[in-house]
């Protein structure tokens, strides 16, 4: 996003704030309340609204590193699937605890995160997101090689008895919810700015005080614990981890056009990003078995093109089409 | 100038020095962008710095607050070496500055831009984000900006995003102000508000170091001017003599028109002999 183009887009239509257009989140909000009683309305589509709700959350840790910050992250499934080997390992030695799972994942991704981000963050643009893809592909393979982890062949998550499976429902709504939340309070808080000043600019944010690096870390640190909490509680769901299921390649990729759909650098836009895509893509998927993931790559291109700002700032947008095809305008020019 | 080196900083008497330019040079691959620049900066004062396009006026303004760092000597303030500073340390020491090309965070609202000085600068720890905002409202109304706080930053005029600058940059409380140009592109009358608004900078104790292509703009609010050429320093002293020094002319003009300034005051004075003697010739 250049500086001039994203100005003649912002002309007409002002800026949401910080935390983005405030009638979406509220909806956002709405929405969130009502998935609450999903176990009790909907049982049946339990297993669909907790992956839903993962990607939520998955799709919020994307949103900090790249939507807040700038730093577009094509490696955020390592964390993903970091989480889903805490609780797993937990569950080998025998702790079964969902409070436990949550807690060494996020504490184990932040310090992942932190220590990797050092070299990595240095990185900007295309070098960084080719950097967190090789980082991504290589933990996959020290985990698939490595006894502890199970190998290729996976590990076995120890889960409550089918009666009680709504545990990891509500699990993964807290999860989601807690992402919202960090979000939303993280975005209008001193720290926000500074993410948003660095995506904006680095060294005019150094010229203010604002140290790149420590907040870039800070940055990724969230995003890599917000990750971790939603794989931890998908390997208690799931009952079953092996490397090709805990860096699927769509837990990397799903958020981010998730996101992007939905409005990076808002607090509305990744919900409502991941509420829509998951909804479509569970239709497609039933329909047509392999064509759907054709469905994405289209899904991005024309977000990218027509939406470059996403839904959420459809929704409060004044003078309707033709402020729309104005700032198409302004994005090409 | 003193020069008593006084490392440590600390001057207990008399004129304060604020920083120190000792012997500084930069260079660019094989160009010396600037050598061997040595001046001293009073506290409380305002130093105009000028010089032809190219002279070094810009990258001095980096070195000073930090972005480059010099290839020899160094800049002090209050007994640090600024280059051993991280760039995002050199507003807590009390330096801000503003840039040339100016760095607005394009998404955020003018009122934002400065908030996020505010709350990062050198009293940023202190202020809460609520406090960080009502901070940004008064520089806001100081530099004349309040009937814009809310639209976005990209939004502005170029008038207007330099004084965003100047409010960005006041915004990190800071005892030493770098100005890099900022009245370039204003009309008479805003050149008048700028001084204004610099001059009231000044009195609030701030010391201000000016670059400035605006000739009269520059020695009504200096104290004291250093003149750059081809990176060295070729004069320095008050506004009046600075200006009338035949280095200074030449190095703007350049030596042909010093020169042909020379021929054409010979020939004026032979002229002049010359009218003396034909009037006579003239009259018969």
């Amino acid at each position: 996003m250049s500086v001039a183009s994203t100005g003649a887009v912002l002309r007409k239509i002002g800026l949401g704030g910080i935390t983005g257009n405030r009638t979406a989140l509220l909806i956002s909000l709405g929405l969130m309340a009502l998935l609450l009683f999903v176990p009790l309305a909907l049982p049946g589509y339990q297993t669909l609204f907790r992956t839903t709700l993962v990607f939520v959350a998955l799709a919020y840790a994307w949103n900090m590193i790249g939507g807040y910050t700038g730093y577009v992250s094509f490696g955020n499934m390592v964390f993903f699937g970091l989480g889903t080997y805490c609780a797993a390992l937990l569950s080998a030695r025998g702790i079964d605890n969902l409070v436990a799972d949550i807690a060494l994942a996020v504490v184990v991704n932040a310090a992942f995160a932190a220590i990797i981000g050092f070299p990595v963050l240095r990185l900007k643009g295309h070098y960084f997101g080719i950097a967190t893809l090789g980082t991504a592909l290589a933990v996959t393979d020290i985990v698939g090689n490595l006894d502890v982890f199970g190998g290729t062949g996976g590990l076995a998550v120890k889960q409550v008895d089918e009666a009680h499976f709504a545990i990891y429902y509500y699990a993964a709504w807290l999860v989601a919810a807690g992402a919202i939340a960090i979000t939303f309070f993280v975005a209008r808080s001193k720290v926000g700015y500074a993410f948003v000043a660095i995506r904006e600019n680095e060294d005019a944010a150094a010229v203010l005080g604002i140290s790149a690096t420590k907040y870039k870390i800070l940055a990724w640190a969230i995003s890599a614990a917000i990750a971790g909490a939603a794989g931890a509680v998908y390997a208690r769901g799931n009952g079953f981890i092996d490397p090709s299921i805990a860096f699927a390649e769509d837990f990397n990729v799903y958020p981010i056009v998730m996101t992007l759909l939905g409005g990076t650098g808002t607090v509305a836009g990744p919900f409502v990003g991941a509420l829509i895509l998951s909804a479509v893509n569970e239709t497609l998927g039933h329909t047509f078995l392999k064509l759907h993931s054709l469905f994405f790559g289209a899904v991005i291109v024309l977000v990218v093109l027509l939406l470059p700002r996403g839904l959420v700032w459809l929704i409060g947008l004044r003078g309707g089409v033709r402020t729309w095809v104005k700032s198409l305008q302004g994005y090409k020019a | 100038m003193s020069a008593q080196p006084a490392p440590g900083g600390a001057g207990v008497a008399a004129p304060e020095v604020a920083l120190r330019i000792t012997d500084v040079g930069m260079r660019f691959g094989g160009l010396w962008a600037l050598s061997e620049v040595s001046f001293d900066v009073e506290r409380g004062s305002v130093l105009g710095l000028i010089g032809p396009n190219g002279s070094g006026k810009t990258t001095l303004m980096n070195v000073i607050s930090g972005v480059y760092k010099p290839t020899t000597g160094a800049v002090t303030y209050a007994g640090k070496r600024i280059a051993d500073v991280p760039t995002h340390d050199v507003c807590h020491l009390g330096i801000a500055r503003t840039f040339q090309v100016v760095k607005p965070f394009a998404s955020l609202s003018v009122r934002e831009n400065v908030a996020v000085g505010a709350m990062y600068g050198r009293n940023g720890g202190k202020r809460s984000t609520r406090a960080s905002f009502e901070r940004a409202q008064e520089l806001l109304e100081i530099v004349g900006l309040a009937r814009v706080a809310e639209r976005p930053a990209s939004d502005l005029t170029i008038p207007d995003r330099k004084r965003l600058e100047v409010a960005k940059a006041l915004a990190l409380d800071p005892d030493v102000l770098l100005l890099d140009e900022v009245m370039a592109g204003l009309n008479a009358t805003e050149v008048d508000e700028a001084l204004e608004l610099l001059r009231d900078v000044n009195r609030r104790g701030v010391t201000l170091i000016v670059v400035e292509h605006l000739m009269k703009a520059i020695v009504s609010i200096s104290t004291t001017i250093v003149v750059l050429a081809e990176g060295k320093k070729i004069a320095q002293g008050a506004p009046s003599t600075v200006l009338a020094s035949p280095q200074v002319i030449e190095a703007y003009l350049g030596s042909r028109w010093v020169k042909r300034q020379e021929q054409l005051k010979t020939i004026e004075a032979q002229r002049a002999e010359a009218v003396q003697i034909q009037p006579p010739e003239a009259t018969a």
